[in-house]
């Protein structure tokens, strides 16, 4: 069953008086329980289609739908509760709040949920904590924490809602390459699962961990666009 | 319900984290919080003085006093009311049960064995104690013939007995009025300062006939006189009525002023008020002036604070914050901050009127409304000036944000 379904998208952005179109109609099928790397060198597009897949953005033109539902008719307010149920992100800085403990930024997406699916979500939390290894470092800060930790942590955050696709945006870019592949091997771990994920990065020896690698070059996807294409 | 607590939570989260933000804003607003509070609890406080003086003035009663206001700014009092305008007003309103004049011999040496003490002598007639609602605590008030045969008998005020007595009941003795033995027949109650700060304890009530005979030499003028009526809602009918009878016996031209001065409850309110006004005035301008700038001060420093957060918003919006979220966490923020910075206004401003009231002797009253009025204000400061760096965050594209 197809997760995502994008249809010729496309994204064009004002640039002072010059129109830019950023992708330029692409056609994409993620299935369910798949692991998907996007490569591409910088200003191919990459990130613009993965704030899209992530529903942080919405296209110019074309139709993506998500989970069952047409995401580009969606109200914002729409677009943050469909963001909380069905995408977990993971940064390539992080970008956890450095004032709040590990616990509680793992718990950030759960503070905007209207009905819990959980009944004791810090229960919960720390379950996941455990899972990404860091059942021991719930109360410490995060600049406490090494990077690759750190990493971990933002990954504890993007799974705690159950999401049904985890988009991880160079996720070990700032991480030296043993540490790198400790958190490849937990997205790998996820993904077998049956988590869907989806990766970006420019780095070749991190897509190698992926199921299925596309390339986009200049708003296009030149190979890998459908899972029986690999 | 849920969600809104969990947001609320991330606003006293913020509030704990970012302490020098939150220091600023609630020093700012607690500056202004206090000096209102205290404006607050100073008119209260005026006006609950006023309304107990008055009640002990007594509410169905007006002052006559002689002289004019123009004399009196210059510091004289022309003597123009007389024994005979007493009567004269007895007879002509049979609506005001007691007339009393009075007469006063100021600071008139008094002595008790070898204590000495200058006091103020107050002439009056009978029953002082009823005519002033003023109770006598120990003896009895002065009677009829008292007044009529210019006895030699005195009701002491509680500051004289102090001065004068040390140990000893002072009822039935003799004290030295200028030099003439006087007994002591009545003790009257406490009443403390006037909001002047004159002790109103340090006062000897003579008959009116003693102290004008062998007090004073006075054969005609008393000093005032006063009149209470049998109804109290009409008291400023009756006040106008009295001032047109005086001018008529006084012969006085139309369009010249009065040479006498009637003070009504109502005057004393206004005079009272007047006298707290101008304090009330002044702290109610910087108050309002500490408030707008605390609000300043507060949109500022969390325009800053939602810049400097813009990837923490970003993320919050990442994971389902809705903009309205994002916009009640940061009202919030503010709304907590202005709101314990209004409850240390409130301590500041009580421990700001302890020092008014000991320095100035400042009437201040505290009650809910003080405190119901620093909360408010301080919900509208964190409500309005929150709301434009609220939504200014909330207004925040999530790609630009997490793109930093």
């Amino acid at each position: 069953m197809p997760l995502c379904v994008l249809e010729d998208i496309r994204k064009t952005y004002q640039l002072g008086e010059q129109e830019v179109e950023v992708l330029k109609g692409i056609d994409l099928l993620v299935e369910e329980g798949e692991f998907v790397a996007i490569m591409g060198p910088s200003g191919s597009g990459k990130t613009t289609l993965m704030n899209i897949i992530g529903c942080l953005d919405v296209p110019s033109s074309g139709r993506y739908v998500l989970v069952g539902r047409d995401v580009t008719l969606m109200t914002d307010d729409d677009l943050s509760t469909y963001r909380n149920e069905h995408i977990g992100f993971v940064f390539q800085s992080f970008f956890l709040l450095p004032y709040a403990t590990v616990l509680e930024n793992v718990l950030l997406p759960t503070l905007y949920v209207e009905r819990s699916k959980w009944a004791d979500t810090r229960k919960r939390a720390m379950e996941i904590l455990s899972l990404v290894g860091l059942g021991d470092r719930a109360r410490f800060k995060p600049g406490q924490l090494s990077g690759g930790q750190q990493q971990r942590v933002a990954l504890a955050r993007a799974l705690v809602n159950d999401p049904d696709l985890v988009l991880a945006d160079e996720p070990t870019g700032q991480l030296d390459s043993v540490t790198a592949a400790e958190i490849m091997g937990l997205l790998a771990e996820m993904n077998g699962r049956g988590k869907t994920v989806a990766l970006i990065t420019h780095d070749q020896s991190i897509a190698a961990h992926a199921g299925r690698i596309l390339h986009i070059k200049d708003g296009l996807i030149v190979d890998g666009a459908g899972p029986q294409s690999r | 319900m849920n969600r809104f607590l969990n947001i609320l939570g991330q606003s006293l989260q913020a509030v704990r984290a970012f302490k020098l933000r939150t220091s600023f804003c609630l020093v700012s607003v607690a500056l202004g919080i206090g000096s209102i509070t205290i404006i607050v609890a100073a008119t209260e406080g005026a006006y609950k003085k006023a309304f107990d003086i008055v009640a002990l003035f007594g509410p169905d009663s007006v002052l006559v006093l002689s002289g004019s206001d123009e004399a009196r700014a210059i510091g004289q009092r022309d003597k123009t009311l007389t024994l005979d305008d007493v009567k004269a007003v007895e007879e002509a309103f049979p609506q005001a049960y007691m007339v009393i004049p009075m007469l006063a011999a100021p600071n008139t040496n008094v002595a008790y064995r070898q204590n000495k003490h200058q006091t103020f002598v107050v002439g009056s007639t009978a029953d002082y104690s009823r005519g002033w609602t003023w109770p006598v605590v120990q003896g009895s008030d002065l009677n009829e013939e008292d007044v009529r045969g210019g006895r030699n008998v005195a009701l002491l005020g509680v500051q004289v007995v102090r001065n004068l007595f040390v140990d000893e009941e002072p009822v039935g003795k003799y004290i030295l009025v200028k030099g003439i033995p006087v007994q002591v027949v009545g003790v009257l109650t406490e009443r403390g300062m006037t909001p002047t700060g004159a002790n109103m304890d340090d006062r000897i009530v003579m008959p009116i006939t003693t102290v004008m005979r062998k007090l004073l030499n006075e054969r005609r003028y008393v000093s005032v006189f006063r009149v209470r009526f049998t109804d109290q809602s009409r008291v400023s009918e009756y006040q106008e009525e009295l001032r047109l009878f005086l001018r008529k016996r006084h012969n006085i031209p139309d369009g010249a002023p009065d040479d006498f001065r009637i003070i009504s409850p109502r005057e004393v309110i206004l005079f009272l008020v007047a006298l707290t006004g101008s304090l009330v005035l002044f702290l109610g301008l910087v108050g309002c002036i500490s408030l707008v700038v605390a609000g300043f001060v507060l949109a500022n420093l969390f325009l800053l604070s939602v810049k400097e957060r813009t990837r923490e918003i970003g993320v919050r919006r990442a994971v389902g914050a809705s903009r309205g979220d994002i916009r009640l966490q940061f009202l919030g923020e503010a709304v907590v901050i202005t709101t314990l910075g209004g409850l240390a206004g409130f301590f500041i401003g009580v421990l700001g009127s302890r020092v008014l009231t000991t320095v100035a002797e400042f009437p201040i009253h505290f009650s809910w409304k003080a405190f119901a009025a620093g909360v408010v204000l301080s919900w509208l400061v964190g409500i309005g000036f929150g709301l434009k760096p609220a939504a200014a965050a909330s207004n925040l594209n999530p790609i630009e944000a997490i793109r930093g």
